[in-house]
Formats: C-alpha cells, structure tokens, sequence
C-alpha cells in the first residue's frame, strides 16, 4: 500500500514562485495500475519524482509499506530505490558505455544482489524479447529495443512498484501495445504496483484507475 | 551468460569512453611521476655512493700535498686518476698531532693500461697492512686473511676475475678479491696492493715495463688519519694543516657536505619544478574531472535512480581519477627509470660524482612512494568533483542533462 498525503512541491524561477504539486493526497493499492493523465507541465513527473525519492518535497509524505520515505538517510532511501521501486523514463536511460545486459544488471552493483541475478537477467531479456541482444550497446539498439532494455532493468530488483514515465512516449502503437501487455503480465504474475504517467488517453484506459493531473492538484479522472 | 557489473568495472568503461582525454590525463601524471621519481632515485643513488664510499674510505681526515687537494677531491669522489707524491715524513708528523687516533699512508699511481688483455684504465693504491684501517678490516671480515706478496684485490668495475693474473708497469699480480660495488670510482674502479709490492713495482719497470714508474720508498700520496673521540674531523684537520708545512687536511665529512649542499641545491630546484608540475597536474586532473561529472550528470543521477548511494558515485568518480594516476604513476615509474637507465652515464659524467643504486629495500619505498605519490594525486584532483557528483540531488541531475 502507498499512501501519498499532502504532498507539495514548489520551484522558483526568475524570482516567480511556482506550485507544481499542490498538497496531492491519493493511495495505491498492492498490485493496482493507476495511470496520470494530464498535460505537459502539469506536474506528473515530478510527483512522480517525489514519490520515487528522487526529489525532496516542501511538504507532505509518501508512506510505502508503513515507512514515510522522507524520513530516510540517504543509505535507506537509496537502498529503497534499489529494492522496492524501479523507474521507467520517458527517455533513453541506458548506460551508453555498458552493453544491455550489463544494463540491466546494473541496479546489482548498488546492492545485495545474489550471483544468480545474472540468470534472471537473461530471463528478462527474453521476456522482453532482446535475448540475442545481450552483448549489443545501446547505440546498435533502436530507440523501441532501448525501451525494451529499461523495461527489463526495471523489473530486476523484484520491485513492489514501478513508476513509468510516459513509458511508450515515442514508440509505435504495435510496440506500446506489446509493453502494455508485458506490465499487465508482470502485474498479474507478481503483483507489482504501477504508476504510470502519460499523454496518451488510450494507454490510461488501460489502467486499473485513471488520475488527472492539473496544474499540480491531482483528481480522479 | 554475462557477469554482474562492479563499481570498478563502471569506472573502467567510463574512462574507455574518452579514450584521448584518459591518456592526456594520464600522460600528465606519467611526467610528473617520472620526474619525481627519476630525481629521487637519482639523488638517492649519490647519497647511498657517498654514504657507502665514506664508510669505505675509513678515514676521517685526507692529508694530501697542498697544491694536489683538488686532485685529491676529484680522485675521490669521481675517481679521477691522479698521482701525486709527498715525503714519508708526513706521516709521522701527522701521528703526532694532537686529536689523531691513527694515521696510515697510502700510494695513488697513475693509471696504467692492462699490458696485455684488457683495456680498461685502472687507479692503482697501495696501502700497509701494518697501520691500514681502511682495506684491511675488509679483507679480514670477507677473505679473512692478509694481502701479501704481489697479491691484488680489485675493485668492481674491473674485468677480472679471482684468479686471474695481472701485469702492471711489467710485474704480474694475482687477483685474490673483488670488492662489493660502492658507486665511488675511486674504489670501484681501483686495484688495491700492498705499499712494498707497489715500491717493488715500481723498482723493476725500469727493466720490466715499456713505461717505467719512478716512486721512491721514502714517498708516499696521502696520510688517511682517524681522530680520537671527543675531537672533530675538521678540528684536526685544521690542526694538521698548522702543524705539518705544505699539506691540505681534507675531512672527509667536509667532501660529502659540499657534495650533499650541492645535492640539496640541485635537489630545491627538482622539487620546486616538481611541484609546479604536479599542481598543474592536479589542476588538470581537478577540472577533467568537473567537466566529467559536468557531461555525465543525467547518468549520474540515474544511477542514483537505481539505487546508488551518494558513496556510490563519490566512489565512482574517485576510482575514475585514481585509475588514471596510478596508471600514470606506473608509466612514470617505468618512464623515468628508463631515462636514468639511459641517460646514467651522461649524468654521472655531467655531476661528476658517486653513483649507486640504493638498496632493494629502499628502491622498494621509492616505488612505493612514487604509487602513493600518483594514486594521491589522483584522489586530490577528484575530491571536489567527486564530492559535487554525490551531492547532486537524483531528480536535478537526470534533468540537467537532458
């Protein structure tokens, strides 16, 4: 469960303060799929950002399995991150230096993996269906493969949730209908809780629950 | 089936990326490290030959004729041939004075090329084996016996071997040792008789050798004085030199000082070009680092994403640079004994002074020191980078680099 309670978050630019979350308060349950729907600028990544840990609210918390993670030194909230989340961005976030498997195992090198993380990584690159592609660096991947590679980094850590950003934002109705069905498949099989943020009405549809987002007040949509 | 990634590994892979930036960077520690570590070993290499060379000598005051000193300075410690001669008489005046513990004479011949096989220049000396102080304790500790007859010890750097026979000025000699390395020409260089086989010698090459050697039983080169406790070298010296007519008392202490200020001179201007060169260093390796973790934010704050902790990626960048200066540092280490390696005998030659390597254990700790030295140089440079990177909050930084 995720509770997010009154959380705000407000950036100055140029001398004009501005609220781009405004006391958000929603939960999620265990295994549900919330998709955020709203316009670009209306906050969605980063409340995302915020429930993730990877942004310190002005106020508010987000409490995630009975523990407020604002409350966490940077060794819980990172060890956190690397445990119980995964992100999925809207853009290319591969290591351009490592190969794709490397990539996906690279959330092991910030934590107490056992060695056998390097067959499940193998599993998931099938499951993605980028097997044959576990030597290939990004550069000789398509932007489609690169998403794909994230997707499986994402699910390496056994997460209890999964906050995605925009995650088929550039990529063809076949391919986001092929990841759409991969995370009702992760969500199906292990329960994982998503998040998704997106532009697009036709993957929030697809959600357990949609959630608008304006100006930095969040409501049901 | 691939491996699981290490922080290490990341850090390898990174600097691949770059890879002319990463060998500039490294190449600027290599010259520096080289620089360093050459000039050490180099000076080092003087002191150990003084220090071994002094202990070798024995003596703490040098009586030579007074218009041969500078002869004798250079005999001594560039192992300059020379010969020159004074009477007896100085030997006994000088046992006289007050503060001389003990006084021995010895005889310096002028160089004389091996008349048949060899032909190396070697500096012949003679001492007595009644009052030596200085060979003598060396060959009763190692050949545990008495040079006698035409029997010769020789001095490393002469090709000949125990058992060999040798002929100067027409007398044949018989090798019975060879003297461990000292780095001082004056000895390694040098074939050491006993005083009465020398005047032999030198009485029979009138008839025996091609170039005869005139050297009177009456005359000698140098008096080789130790003080007594309580008084100093050059307290005698002075003492010698006001109470003997015609002579220069040299302390011995005295040569090496002059040699270790000039060290030290030569020493300054090393270090100060040093550091200046390693701050530039420093400066290059500081502000590479900056913009490194400049251009890499967004993947810095995603592997922060991931889980890694500020330590994490403070590490990373801290590996990144400590990779690149000890690397460099090992260039160097192998860059700069090369040069010396190379350029030893334009050096020796330049300096005109005493050259050995210092012993493994203190080669050890130059070596060591010249890895500390880089792998410091490396964790300095990158503090300040390393400390912005890890401070970076995740979200910032993915969207910096965007």
């Amino acid at each position: 469960m995720i509770e997010i309670k009154d959380l705000t978050k407000t950036y100055t630019v140029g001398g004009q303060v501005s609220k781009v979350v405004d006391h958000v308060s929603f939960k999620l349950a265990k295994g549900e799929i919330v998709s955020i729907i709203g316009h670009s600028g209306s906050g969605k990544t980063t409340l995302l950002s915020l429930i993730g840990g990877l942004t310190k609210p002005d106020s508010g918390s987000v409490i995630i399995g009975g523990k407020d993670i604002w409350a966490m030194d940077d060794a819980g909230l990172s060890g956190f991150r690397n445990r119980m989340l995964s992100f999925i961005f809207q853009f290319s976030s591969l290591i351009p230096t490592l190969t794709a498997f490397e990539n996906v195992v690279l959330p092991a090198a910030f934590g107490d993996y056992k060695e056998e993380i390097t067959g499940y990584a193998k599993e998931l690159l099938d499951t993605v269906g980028l097997g044959d592609k576990m030597n290939s660096f990004p550069s000789q991947l398509s932007g489609g493969q690169q998403r794909r590679i994230a997707i499986a980094r994402a699910f390496i850590n056994r997460p209890e949730i999964i906050l995605a950003d925009e995650p088929t934002g550039d990529l063809d109705e076949e391919t986001e209908a092929e990841i759409m069905a991969l995370f009702k498949n992760m969500n199906r099989e292990r329960e994982v809780t998503f998040l998704l943020v997106t532009h697009s009405s036709e993957l929030a549809g697809q959600a357990g629950r949609q959630l608008r987002m304006s100006s930095g007040l969040v409501s049901a949509a | 089936m691939g491996k699981r990634i290490r922080i290490f590994s990341i850090a390898v892979k990174n600097l691949r990326r770059k890879i002319i930036r990463t060998v500039l960077l490294l190449l600027a520690v290599t010259v520096v490290t080289a620089a360093l570590f050459s000039a050490t070993l180099f000076i080092s290499s003087m002191q150990n030959a003084l220090k071994i060379g002094t202990y070798r000598l024995g003596a703490d005051v040098l009586v030579v004729p007074e218009k041969y000193a500078t002869e004798a300075r250079a005999a001594l410690l560039a192992g300059e041939p020379t010969s020159f001669y004074m009477d007896r008489a100085v030997l006994e005046k000088a046992k006289r004075v007050e503060g001389v513990k003990a006084a021995t004479p010895q005889l310096f011949i002028k160089p004389a090329s091996f008349t048949c096989c060899y032909n190396v220049d070697v500096f012949l000396i003679a001492f007595e084996p009644e009052t030596d102080f200085t060979i003598t304790p060396w060959l009763e500790k190692n050949l545990k016996k008495k040079l006698t007859g035409n029997e010769i010890i020789a001095g490393r750097t002469v090709p000949v071997l125990v058992g060999d026979s040798i002929p100067f000025y027409g007398t044949l000699f018989n090798v019975v040792g060879t003297m461990e390395p000292t780095g001082m020409k004056f000895f390694d260089q040098s074939v050491f008789m006993t005083m009465d086989a020398a005047y032999a010698m030198a009485a029979s090459s009138k008839e025996n050798a091609m170039q005869p050697i005139t050297i009177e039983r009456n005359k000698i080169s140098a008096v080789l004085i130790k003080v007594q406790d309580g008084f100093t070298p050059e307290r005698v010296a002075i003492r010698l030199e006001h109470d003997i007519d015609g002579i220069k008392a040299i302390a011995s202490e005295e040569v090496i000082n002059t040699v270790r200020r000039q060290l030290g001179g030569l020493m300054k201007g090393i270090l100060a070009i040093s550091v200046v060169l390693w701050v530039l260093a420093l400066l290059m390796l500081g502000f590479a680092f900056y913009m490194i973790v400049n251009e890499r934010q967004r993947e810095l704050g995603l592997l922060r994403a991931m889980g890694a902790r500020k330590g994490h990626i403070f590490r990373l960048i801290v590996l990144e640079a400590i990779l690149i200066s000890v690397s460099g540092g090992i260039a160097g280490l192998i860059g700069g004994s090369a040069l010396l390696l190379g350029f030893k005998g334009l050096i020796i030659s330049s300096f005109k002074l005493p050259y050995l390597l210092p012993p493994v254990p203190v080669l050890m700790e130059l070596v060591a020191g010249a890895v500390l030295f880089s792998l410091m140089t490396g964790l300095i440079a990158s503090l300040i980078p390393a400390t912005l990177a890890s401070s970076l909050e995740p979200y910032e930084a993915i969207r910096k680099g965007e």
